[in-house]
């Protein structure tokens, strides 16, 4: 990898920041959410919990329809390592676990806790860690993930798996770059619960034996940072460094943040792991620290709910399972043209506002008529080559679009399409108008599908050439024993007409029926098994 | 497709508005040329622009393209507008009809229309008149101030529409000098010169001669330079090109011009003469025709400069920016393919086994 020069950009910046390709200046429209302090709604009527609200395998229910539970009961387990814990995120009755349209772009259903909620919001018996310092590895790792603690970044990934490599890492990154336009969540944490924080990295950095922390955030966000250098002074933290880097989106994808922070890129192939770097988000950081000094686990987040059409905006403490139409009611907001969960760069559109927050959801845009994805006809590309010049990966975008609305899938590869990052910034520039990751999207998912699909068909040949060859085979076996049988017969005939000719008859007839037997009950075994090869060959397709 | 994913912002901008920008920073150009060589050069812009919206929507028609938002995208105009200001001041009306028809139906939409063409619309319609027509084409007027008969607005209507003037005066009065001699370009003049045995500081002393080029071109160059930066700083071209494009003429013409300077001319005259600023900032930064990548850009530029010096020298024709362009069109394909940038995370590309070949 190359290593660019690094160029003091900001004076606040403690530590060296090195230049990324492209990006852009959207309007961050970030003011409107990060004035107010932290609040708290009145709890919904019923809490909609998505039992695959996390990457990997959805969670196994343990509870049923008429239980009562507490405030971070576990209602589901684990299926499997890659999965996670999900508790009630308040006290109630569970009514049903059925399927609910979930937090998707596609509107799908999925199967959910429905809970009802008795209003007293009762915790259950927590179990706070007493002495951090004396916990091995393995043990705050089991916290972690008994708290059903996953990335609150946005790809809800299990924060135990990420947490599990430790070896050859050298460094902390902790994401705050919060570069998306209108999220203030990130924000808003690190500045009034920024102790906490604080604490969770530094829990973090000790599962890597006191690692190096940097915490990576844009130069827009100027009362955190001052939070964030106060707190360190006052906790005495000398192991925290501020990697101040300029607003520019999107700096805060992992990749481009890496390279702000230390001017490396992340290998084709390989994962941050693999330069010896860690990076949580600061949401996940205060997780991990509610979850093992205060034993509490993951159950409500932080959201952003803004957006034209919000009325009271800013920064809320929202159960998991809450439905977005009650957000909308308790805020006092106008119904919004277009309901977006995450940002407007790489957030997506809900298809019902009855969906429940998720783990990832960190903010809910309620946008007026206009003031969002303006559904303008896109026009012939131009070339003009804008897309080029704001892709983050240096990528050629137009090249990119032009194969993949060709359906020149392996053109689009030859390009580096699955090195994009989806983060839009192509689509945000185009003077025509035209949808370009939606064309990514779309030649990702088809080239997907395609390997699967050949894998398939790979089977499919290899089991088709292996009955081919078991029936040849059997055919040819079968002729050997009719063959056999039948020089059996003649043998026997031939012995037997030297004795006695009575005999001999008697010899020869039993000898048929012998070889009939024998040639029937072949039969029959082979049309079994070719009869079982075809209900084998239908089950797998 | 619809807007289905994210993202969900957008910036303001669109073709529609990056058209008429490119169209309103040649104001000043086009304002300096009325200016010296009179109301001709209005006339054929008007006439080029209606012709270029009626061929569009003619083509679009036949095609079964909506017409309207298509028309409205502004692209014809510039096609229209860009080739008008390259073309002689009294060129009879059906050739720039003709020229400017043949831009759009087959430099455009022969190719697939808007975005799909390889060579730059003006250009070949340029290229077609200038060879089928090169005695009109090459025929300019002396700029007002050294012409013995300035032309009026009557005088260029009644030229370009029927071939006679209004009055008495002849067309070939008016296109003389003060001097008597038929007036060229400059650059013109200077290779008519060459051709019969002079040098250049002879050939420069001519009155047509004057400052950085030419009476009259300079003021000309420097305007469309103007409009050029105004769109670089606003950012509807890049400013890889343009540069390029001049670095590129100096590139060629500096080390000739110190080898002989009595035969080659010096690279502010190149700089500043012909079409040279219409071509770097206007002509050469057409999006679809020019290289997309970042090296491309660079390549793009320098090849149009250079080989717009290697024509005017020693080439057949006084000023070249026309073939310089659609010869680097010619070339892009293969530019953008061999500099395609090294994306995030993998490694050089010369490193990569058969990263270039196919």
């Amino acid at each position: 990898m190359e290593h660019s020069n690094p160029t003091p950009k900001s004076r606040a910046s403690e530590i060296p920041i090195y230049e990324i390709p492209g990006g852009i200046h959207p309007e961050e429209h970030k003011t409107r959410s990060n004035q107010a302090d932290i609040r708290s709604l009145p709890l919904a009527d019923e809490l909609v919990i998505n039992l695959k609200g996390q990457a990997g395998n959805r969670s196994l229910p343990v509870v049923k329809a008429g239980d009562t539970v507490l405030k971070g009961q576990v209602i589901a387990e684990c299926d499997g390592i890659f999965s996670a814990y999900q508790h009630a995120p308040t006290s109630g009755e569970v009514i049903a676990i059925e399927n609910r349209t979930i937090a998707h772009p596609s509107g799908l259903d999925d199967l959910c806790v429905v809970l009802k909620p008795d209003g007293k919001d009762q915790w259950c018996e927590l179990s706070p860690v007493t002495h951090l310092e004396d916990m091995d590895r393995e043990a705050v790792l089991a916290q972690i993930f008994e708290k059903g603690v996953v990335g609150l970044g946005g790809a809800s990934f299990p924060s135990h798996i990420k947490l599990k490599q430790h070896e050859g890492i050298h460094t902390l990154i902790i994401n705050a770059a919060e570069c998306e336009p209108y999220i203030t969540c990130d924000d808003k944490l690190l500045q009034e619960h920024t102790k906490d924080v604080l604490l969770g990295a530094e829990i973090i950095s000790k599962l890597y034996q006191d690692i190096d922390i940097i915490i990576g955030i844009e130069d827009n966000k100027p009362q955190a940072i001052d939070a964030i250098k106060q707190a360190r002074q006052e906790l005495g933290l000398s192991n925290i460094k501020l990697g101040v880097v300029p607003t520019k989106y999107p700096s805060g994808g992992e990749k481009q943040l890496i390279q702000l922070l230390t001017g490396k890129e992340v290998p084709h192939g390989k994962l941050p792991a693999d330069l010896g770097l860690v990076m949580h988000n600061v949401g996940t950081c205060y997780a991990i620290q509610q979850a093992l000094t205060e034993g509490k686990p993951l159950v409500e987040r932080l959201v952003t709910l803004t957006g034209d059409n919000c009325k009271e905006p800013g920064n809320y403490w929202i159960p998991f399972g809450t439905p977005v139409e009650h957000l909308i009611q308790a805020t006092n907001s106008e119904t919004p043209k277009r309901l977006i969960m995450g940002g407007p760069m790489m957030g997506y559109e809900l298809p019902s506002a009855e969906v429940g927050i998720v783990k990832a959801t960190n903010c809910i845009i309620m946008s007026a008529d206009g003031e969002l994805g303006m559904d303008q006809t896109a026009l012939p590309c131009i070339r003009c080559g804008a897309c080029m010049d704001a892709c983050p990966a240096s990528l050629l975008p137009q090249q990119l679009y032009w194969h993949a609305q060709a359906d020149e899938f392996d053109k689009a590869e030859e390009y580096d399409l699955f090195d994009c990052i989806e983060c839009g910034a192509c689509a945000y520039v185009c003077p025509s108008h035209i949808p370009l990751v939606q064309h990514y999207r779309y030649a990702k998912s088809t080239i997907r599908n395609n390997r699967v699909e050949k894998i398939k068909a790979e089977k499919a040949r290899e089991r088709y050439e292996a009955r081919q060859e078991r029936l040849e085979r059997v055919k040819r076996e079968k002729a050997e024993r009719h063959r056999k049988a039948a020089e059996a017969r003649k043998k026997a005939a031939e012995e037997a007409g030297k004795k006695d000719p009575k005999k001999a008859a008697v010899q020869a007839a039993l000898a048929r029926v012998k070889a009939k037997k024998e040639a029937q009950q072949s039969d029959t075994n082979e049309a079994d098994q070719s009869k079982a090869d075809d209900n084998n060959s239908e089950g797998n397709n | 497709m619809g807007l289905l994913s994210s993202p969900f912002a957008k910036k303001t901008n669109s073709v529609t508005r990056m058209m008429l920008w490119v169209i309103g920073a040649t104001v000043p150009g086009l304002l300096v040329m009325i200016y010296f060589f009179g109301f001709g050069v209005l006339i054929n812009l008007l006439i080029a622009c209606a012709t270029a919206l009626v061929t569009e929507a003619f083509v679009l028609k036949l095609r079964q393209r909506p017409i309207v938002p298509i028309l409205w995208d502004g692209s014809a105009l510039v096609t229209a507008w860009l080739l008008a200001l390259a073309l002689p001041p009294l060129l009879p009306w059906w050739m720039t009809v003709l020229g400017t028809s043949f831009a759009i139906i087959f430099a455009k939409h022969v190719y697939g229309g808007l975005g799909n063409n390889i060579f730059n619309p003006a250009m070949v319609g340029y290229v077609l008149l200038l060879i089928s027509f090169p005695l009109e084409m090459t025929t300019w007027l002396p700029p007002q101030s050294l012409a013995e008969n300035p032309v009026g607005l009557i005088e260029a209507v009644s030229i370009i529409f029927t071939g006679a003037a209004s009055n008495e005066a002849t067309i070939d009065m008016l296109k003389q000098g003060v001097d008597g001699y038929t007036m060229a370009t400059p650059l013109d003049h200077i290779k008519t010169e060459l051709a019969q045995g002079y040098r250049i500081p002879e050939a420069e002393t001519a009155p047509i001669i004057k400052g950085l080029s030419g009476a009259g071109w300079q003021w000309v160059n420097l305007a469309f330079l103007a409009g050029g930066l105004a769109l670089m700083f606003k950012k509807v071209i890049g400013w890889q090109i343009p540069i390029a494009v001049l670095l590129g003429m100096g590139l060629v013409s500096l080390p000739l011009f110190f080898a002989n300077s009595d035969y080659y001319l010096f690279p502010m005259f190149h700089g500043f003469a012909g079409a040279t600023m219409l071509g770097a900032f206007f002509i050469a930064t057409d999006p679809v025709t020019a290289s997309t990548t970042p090296k491309g850009r660079w390549i793009f530029g320098l090849g149009i400069g250079a080989i717009t010096v290697l024509i005017r020298t020693f080439g057949g024709y006084p000023d070249a920016i026309a073939f310089a362009v659609l010869l680097m069109n010619m070339a892009v394909p293969m530019i953008d393919y061999y500099t395609k940038p090294r994306t995030y995370g993998h490694a050089d590309k010369k490193h990569k086994a058969g990263g270039g070949a196919k």
